[in-house]
């Protein structure tokens, strides 16, 4: 225990910013010495339903052919009917605020049930071709499964699954790490899904919003929608058509400026403007490119540290506005 | 010693302890926002994200900089290339100090020079001395400690104890090799006698200036003492520093001396952390004993890592679930009940990302194949014109 934490809150009551009654709350709180191991065993049960499902799905692929197809299908749907059966029962049922489960137990049950049952029909497909040549089937069977869980359980996890899914079904990988790597759209076709998804992301979010349908959901959908466009559109800068995806993120960027304040998401904020700066530097760089720069190289270099000044003074001026219109 | 005004400082303090009653909802957020206006403190960025776009930014203007004088001293200067990179350290300096006279802290501008001189001397000085490392930790573990000194950040409090504990070894192997096959105990008095000099200084504190840079000592301390005579990590060093060979049937001197302390020290943390009701240690406990279990298994893997993963997974949810039960309706102590005072926002921020990336469904033909969970390996990528 931090003994310093009660001498501020004594100060914070001393300087009159707290009040008495407050400040016996808070004192008879700290006098019941909680020790919460709340966040450490959900975390525990989290990666209980991760390294299970993880071993499951390695197992199914290593003995895919010694063990009857038919034992390891009936174990694994047995399992995933059990958990879907346990999380219907605990649920409250459908409901367009946010709800919860009155146990957080069933938040990682009703997981472990999707992850099985995306294994259970990634399998079906690979053994039987279930779905025959109907690969697109395949992927939209469970990211439909997953969209029903994370409307009807309230599951941020599993919508961002079944968003990975959507985006699987149009031929990208959109999860966090192919994001990072940049590794995706290498050819123009999947850059224009990626924004049309994107838009078919943010379009819903907006619509759901106004249907008041799971409000909470809207930063997932936007967040997913600014990394797609952006990052596609960034990519197409290279290309001979750059000028149109310069317009068109611009305009996206400029509605997620927007977006950040009505939502006041600091995070939307900080890519929204990070893409920005990107964009604006490539540009900033071609038109370097046309002007020659190699008889200039010793001013250029003389402007580039107040250049970056500038540019600080820009982000802090961003960031102070944000953080001044949320305390008010 | 301080570079900030100490009322400055008492009023960051001030701030975030209001800020974590605010978060426990003892008080709303009009009362939270009077106390911001109310106190005058240093420009901080409490944001993650925003901390890290200035600290990028910074990089970048610090690294302006130094390329731009390189570039105008490069022509002045025909030799003596090595003492421009002293330049920059003493540039790195200088912009540490004017950030932190405008009341720069913990904004991401001034970490970027922070860390950014105190890389720059480490270089300058390597440069100088031919990478002599004990001569380079040495310097950096005296101009980290006044630098936290002065500056209060913490990552410079890190970098002390880091290098502090390399210029021990690499002290310890300039002195006759007799002495080297003692490495292990060497440290773990080291560690043990650290863990109490600030354990000490902690109790004597009159004011929290330091407090954190302390506790962050005393914890890297626990963690030193643990992989100081983890088996793994003695074996492989022994094998890597000391050129000791190690037979197939036959074992490091005093093996079983680390295949105890490898754990006992875990289980010790774990036992301490719930009696003593500290988070951190908790958590050290945790990870150290995961870290025990993967070095046996480096060794002896008995059981292939699918089964250990499909049963570890089901004992882990059995064991979890009954904890839980245990500990549902408990009002005091240990509980299951969340903390006012603790966050849990970061950790389902964590989850979502996590479970995106596991559990992502790819596109092509592995599309939803069992393969997906299989760690990772099967990069989706873009799949062309198959659908």
């Amino acid at each position: 225990m931090n003994p310093f934490k009660e001498q501020k809150t004594q100060e914070l009551f001393d300087r009159k910013l707290i009040t008495e009654t407050q400040y016996t709350q808070v004192k008879a709180y700290r006098n019941l010495e909680i020790f919460s191991l709340h966040a450490e065993l959900k975390l525990f049960l989290y990666l209980s339903v991760l390294s299970f499902t993880t071993g499951i799905g390695i197992l199914i692929y290593q003995n895919i052919d010694t063990i009857g197809h038919v034992v390891i299908l009936g174990i694994v749907l047995m399992v995933t009917a059990v958990c879907f059966y346990l999380s219907f029962k605990q649920s409250k049922g459908f409901d367009k605020e946010h709800i919860h489960f009155e146990n957080p137990i069933y938040d990682y049950v009703i997981l472990a049930a999707l992850l099985l049952s995306c294994i259970f029909i990634g399998y079906l497909q690979f053994q039987y071709t279930a779905f025959g040549t109907h690969y697109g089937l395949a992927t939209l069977i469970p990211t439909a499964i997953g969209l029903f869980c994370a409307y009807y359980f309230d599951h941020k996890g599993i919508l961002s699954i079944a968003i990975t899914g959507l985006a699987a079904y149009v031929g990208l990988s959109v999860s966090p790490q192919a994001l990072l790597q940049n590794n995706f759209y290498d050819t123009n076709t999947l850059s224009y899904s990626a924004i049309g998804l994107g838009a078919i992301l943010i379009a819903w979010a907006l619509y759901s919003n106004q249907i008041a349908l799971k409000k909470h959901f809207t930063q997932v959908y936007l967040t997913f929608g600014l990394h797609l466009i952006s990052i596609s559109c960034l990519n197409n800068l290279f290309q001979p058509y750059w000028f149109v995806f310069a317009m068109i993120l611009g305009t996206t960027l400029f509605y997620f400026y927007k977006a950040s304040y009505k939502y006041q998401t600091v995070s939307l904020l900080i890519f929204t403007v990070v893409y920005g700066y990107i964009g604006a530097n490539i540009i900033l760089l071609k038109i370097i490119e046309l002007i020659r720069i190699d008889e200039f190289l010793i001013p250029f270099f003389f402007l580039v540290p107040f250049y970056f000044i500038g540019s600080i003074i820009l982000f802090i001026k961003l960031i102070k506005q944000f953080n001044k219109q949320k305390t008010q | 010693m301080i570079v900030y005004d100490k009322t400055i400082v008492q009023n960051n303090e001030l701030l975030d302890e209001a800020q974590s009653l605010h978060k426990a909802g003892f008080i709303d957020k009009v009362q939270y926002d009077t106390i911001i206006k109310e106190l005058v403190i240093t420009k901080t960025h409490d944001n993650i994200l925003v901390r890290a776009l200035f600290f990028i930014l910074g990089v970048f203007l610090y690294s302006s900089i130094c390329s731009f004088l390189a570039l105008i001293s490069l022509e002045a200067l025909d030799t003596n290339y090595e003492y421009l990179v002293f330049f920059f350290a003493i540039v790195g300096f200088l912009g540490t100090e004017i950030l932190a006279r405008s009341n720069f802290y913990g904004h991401g501008l001034d970490d970027a020079f922070i860390l950014g001189s105190q890389l720059t001397l480490a270089i300058a000085v390597g440069i100088a001395t031919d990478f002599d490392e004990l001569v380079m930790a040495a310097i950096i573990t005296g101009t980290a400690l006044v630098s936290y000194l002065r500056y209060l950040h913490l990552s410079l409090a890190l970098l002390f104890c880091l290098a502090l504990t390399y210029t021990l070894v690499f002290g310890i192997f300039e002195l006759d090799e007799s002495i080297h096959a003692f490495l292990p105990f060497i440290m773990m008095v080291y560690a043990l006698t650290l863990f109490f000099s600030s354990k000490t200084a902690i109790q004597n504190l009159a004011t929290a200036y330091y407090h954190k840079g302390l506790l962050l000592a005393q914890n890297f301390t626990l963690i030193l003492f643990y992989l100081s005579g983890n088996y793994l990590v003695v074996r492989e060093l022994s094998v890597a520093l000391l050129g000791q060979d190690v037979a197939i049937g036959s074992d490091i001197p005093f093996a079983f001396i680390f295949y105890a302390f490898t754990f006992i020290v875990p289980t010790a943390y774990l036992v301490l952390a719930v009696l003593k009701k500290e988070r951190i240690l908790l958590w050290i406990g945790l990870l150290s004993f995961c870290f025990s279990v993967y070095s046996i298994r480096f060794y002896y893997s008995i059981v292939p890592i699918e089964i250990v993963l499909t049963i570890g997974g089901a004992v882990l949810f059995a064991l979890t679930l009954f904890t839980i039960r245990k500990l549902k309706n408990k009002e005091t102590g240990i509980t299951f009940q969340p903390d006012r005072f603790t966050e849990t926002n970061a950790f389902l921020t964590a989850e979502i990302l996590v479970t995106s990336q596991i559990g992502s469904i790819k596109p092509e033909l592995t599309t939803a194949s069992p393969m997906e969970f299989g760690g990772g390996d099967f990069s989706g990528g873009g799949s062309g014109g198959s659908f």
